[in-house]
């Protein structure tokens, strides 16, 4: 979306028309969904806090600085929201163990299905790896890996340092090799 | 470019070169002279074309830093391309639209039902019934209202603490 055609349409939200929400909800859910699913590894998990994060920023909208961008504010509202779930999931389960399938094919579907097949199971091998990570690795990986923010975007969202960010990546990602290690597999 | 290594065998490499401050030297601060964190922006795009031209130098010249660059590549291609997409028909619009508008619902009715309540009151106890008629009757309307409140907010109690309010049936 367009930040002048948002702008107009977060204005329109602020003065409490529902309808005029819409195009919002249906501009960021995409990339928030895959957000939730990233950083609480469950479909169903994902869905409900992403309407809970739409449902806060619109009781929110009265507070929102209208010349800012929506989407960080909005990923801000989603990811504290996943750590709310988290935080209740970990009081109510200790470790539980999610079975959820999830599809992690990649994207970029290869023509030669040997290669695909390689690609499938290094893709599930990783999306079990990142899995096991901490809150904090885990996220700043989602945001840049699976959502494809710039330093500056995650700094937003995050309320870190740019630089804050190169170091965390580096320990985020560091760790996930340690993870695949664990998991005994081959990688990539 | 060389091949991309297995992470068994890269992490494997590395462990069995660390110094004796314990760190190894892809666990250090800086590699060949490139630090963590130029070494992340340098493999996001994030570094400037100078910071680039120095790293390029330094990659090239170290096939330890070309051996964690291709894995974490290999990483963050993989990461790249799962997608976990959100069908047209699992879209949450619906939902939220149903949840926002239910909140504006009760606000209208709470509202409404509050303005006739004392318009009509002003209007009937305004009147020229006789007092018991209007002490009888305000005691009924009373005792609706707590009724009402009470079975609202025992209700409400309940489902507070119902373990399986978000399980739907």
């Amino acid at each position: 979306m367009q930040p002048e055609i948002e702008r107009e349409v977060v204005r329109m939200s602020k003065s409490g028309d529902p309808r005029s929400y819409e195009p919002l909800v249906r501009a960021y859910e995409g990339p928030g969904f895959r957000l939730a699913v990233g950083m609480l590894g469950s479909m169903d998990e994902a869905r409900d806090a992403l309407q809970d994060a739409f449902i806060k920023a619109w009781q929110s909208l009265h507070s929102f600085d209208i010349t800012r961008p929506f989407g960080p504010w909005f990923f801000q509202i989603l990811r504290n929201q996943c750590r709310d779930v988290i935080r209740s999931r970990q009081s109510r389960e200790r470790h539980e163990v999610r079975d959820e399938q999830i599809d992690v094919l990649p994207a970029g579907a290869s023509s030669d299905p040997r290669r695909l097949h390689e690609r499938s199971e290094a893709s599930l091998i990783l999306w079990k790896s990142l899995n096991t990570l901490g809150d904090e690795h885990r996220e700043i990986l989602v945001l840049k890996e699976l959502q494809g923010f710039r330093y500056s975007e995650i700094a937003n969202i995050l309320e870190i340092p740019e630089g804050t960010v190169a170091s965390r990546l580096y320990h985020a990602r560091a760790a996930l090799r340690e993870a695949l290690v664990a998991t005994d597999a081959e990688y990539p | 470019m060389p091949a991309p290594p297995s992470v068994k065998h890269w992490l494997q490499r590395t462990r069995s070169t660390r110094d004796r401050h314990g760190y190894s030297e892809g666990e250090s601060i800086v590699t060949n002279n490139v630090s963590h964190e130029n070494l992340m922006r340098y493999l996001d795009g994030e570094a400037s074309p100078e910071e680039r031209a120095l790293i390029d130098a330094a990659v090239a010249s170290s096939t330890e830093l070309q051996r964690e660059l291709v894995l974490f590549r290999s990483m963050k291609n993989d990461l790249h391309a799962m997608s976990f997409g959100l069908a047209n028909d699992q879209s949450v619009w619906g939902a939220v639209h149903r949840r926002i508008t239910r909140r504006l619902g009760w606000i209208m009715l709470i509202a409404g039902f509050a303005i006739s309540g004392v318009y009509g009151s002003y209007l009937y106890f305004s009147s020229a019934i006789g007092a018991w008629e209007k002490l009888a009757t305000a005691a009924i309307g009373l005792g609706i209202l707590f009724l009402f409140g009470t079975v609202i907010y025992e209700r409400r109690k309940e489902w507070r603490t119902d373990p399986y309010r978000n399980v739907y049936r």
